[in-house]
């Protein structure tokens, strides 16, 4: 059963740090990441079960430590994108209701290709989501800035902030 | 250099030199340091030497009973714990403020210093180089922002629009649009702190390591370091990812890009341990 919601005197930022993940269905909670540079934050939601996660990856292939990815499976692509998606599955999300939001992947200025970190994050995410015939809803990614991402789980609102700024922008709405 | 001169003194709210650092640096190659030298050195600036007790008492260091002068500080601590105490103390008072004209807030720079540190310091360990030197340089590598974010909040707007239209990196719009860029700023800020050629030169060139000769090893570890706080997330303000990606650095070291990713699972290890020694902001 969801948590009840107590008309916002509760709510709370649930702040999830580089290389981690949560997941949860209290819509007092919103979950909230800062600074992703070259990492992506991928977040996810089910408007009906109202269930929502957020991960915050910092590299694309779990190959170069297998050790690590069993300890902390939000560190590569390839293994906290399926662990986010089966904890939201327990608390009764659904694969094809699950709206799905990107941030992230900034990119400095490199045409030798030695330090494409942030492309390649976002090229091994989009190859999962085709992989799992899944899609992405709304992103914003690349760039030269760093962004930090909120997810609202009482709503499902995405919103980011720009560093530098001093404004939050909403990236999705319900 | 006339040119860098007059444009560090035209800038009106410098913080104090770190005048203990430049000091220590020599006695870190030194195997036996005679330990009386030291205290003289520290206690010279009382603010400084209060700083670095209260931190070799702080739960990180603590010991069954505390510290009370710098002499037993560094008995207890060795002359290395000791020396990273006064370069946290010190590095943070200098780097800690606000930047408004790179977008850059309160402790933030401080973070991201302390970040870049972190990576090149594991690099260097990695490497089998100095890595107390490779920390200070780090450390201090982006000093000469201090110097140009006076003048970039009036311009900002424009050096943000000169590097998104000519694809240019922040430095070259700073040198384009001020005439004179923040890597060689902070090169000539630390001469006249009187810090070692070896750390003038690895600031002044950490985004171009080859120039750096005969240091660009420090000057690529620097480089590097800068690099993979920018990835892991602790690169701010406008455009901070307005760099550009050179494979110089790595051809000094003997890397391939295929080792950052191990050297960046490291630091953010690492970082998180040495982030309660340095004090680093916890985010809000």
């Amino acid at each position: 059963m969801a948590a009840p919601h107590p008309t916002g005197l509760f709510d709370q930022k649930v702040v999830v740090g580089i290389a981690d993940m949560a997941v949860s269905n209290n819509q007092a909670v919103t979950l909230a990441t800062y600074s992703l540079g070259s990492c992506i934050g991928v977040t996810i939601y089910d408007p009906v079960a109202k269930v929502g996660g957020l991960l915050h990856v910092m590299l694309p292939e779990s190959s170069i430590d297998p050790d690590k990815a069993q300890r902390q499976p939000a560190m590569f692509m390839d293994t906290g994108i399926p662990a986010m998606f089966r904890a939201a599955y327990e608390l009764k999300a659904e694969k094809y209701r699950v709206q799905i939001c990107v941030v992230g992947g900034a990119q400095v200025m490199d045409s030798s290709g030695f330090f494409s970190i942030g492309k390649r994050n976002y090229q091994t995410l989009c190859a999962i989501m085709e992989k799992h015939d899944l899609k992405i809803t709304a992103e914003q990614v690349g760039g030269m800035v760093s962004r930090s991402v909120y997810l609202n789980l009482a709503t499902g609102e995405v919103r980011l902030k720009v560093s530098g700024q001093s404004e939050e922008v909403v990236l999705c709405r319900n | 250099m006339q040119e860098l001169d007059d444009y560090i003194n035209k800038v009106k709210h410098l913080p104090p030199a770190p005048r203990v650092l430049p000091q220590l640096l020599p006695l870190l190659n030194q195997a036996d340091v005679d330990c009386s030298k030291v205290v003289d050195v520290i206690t010279y600036d009382q603010s400084l030497t209060a700083a670095v007790i209260q931190t070799c008492n702080s739960a990180y260091f603590a010991g069954r009973s505390p510290v009370d002068d710098i002499q037993e500080a560094i008995t207890r601590l060795g002359f290395r714990e000791v020396y990273q105490i006064v370069l946290a103390v010190s590095g943070s008072r200098v780097l800690g403020p606000e930047q408004k004209g790179y977008g850059i807030g309160e402790g933030e720079l401080w973070k991201h210093s302390v970040c870049s540190s972190v990576a090149a310091q594991i690099i260097a360990e990695d490497k089998g180089d100095d890595t107390s030197v490779v920390f200070t340089a780090a450390l201090m590598h982006d000093v000469g922002k201090l110097v140009l974010a006076g003048a970039l909040e009036e311009i900002y707007a424009k050096v943000i629009e000169e590097t998104e239209a000519n694809q240019q990196s922040l430095l070259e719009s700073e040198k384009k649009l001020l005439g004179v860029q923040h890597a060689e700023i902070g090169g000539r800020l630390l001469a006249r702190w009187k810090f070692p050629a070896n750390l003038v030169s690895a600031v002044w060139f950490h985004h171009t390591p080859s120039a750096a000769s005969p240091y660009e090893r420090l000057a690529s570890y620097v480089y590097l370091g800068n690099m993979i706080a920018h990835f892991l997330g602790y690169g701010f303000g406008h455009q901070a990812f307005a760099l550009r990606g050179r494979s110089d650095a790595l051809e000094i070291l003997g890397l391939t890009s295929d080792d950052l990713p191990r050297y960046m699972i490291k630091t953010v290890d690492r970082f998180d341990e040495v982030q309660k020694l340095f004090g680093v902001l916890a985010e809000k």
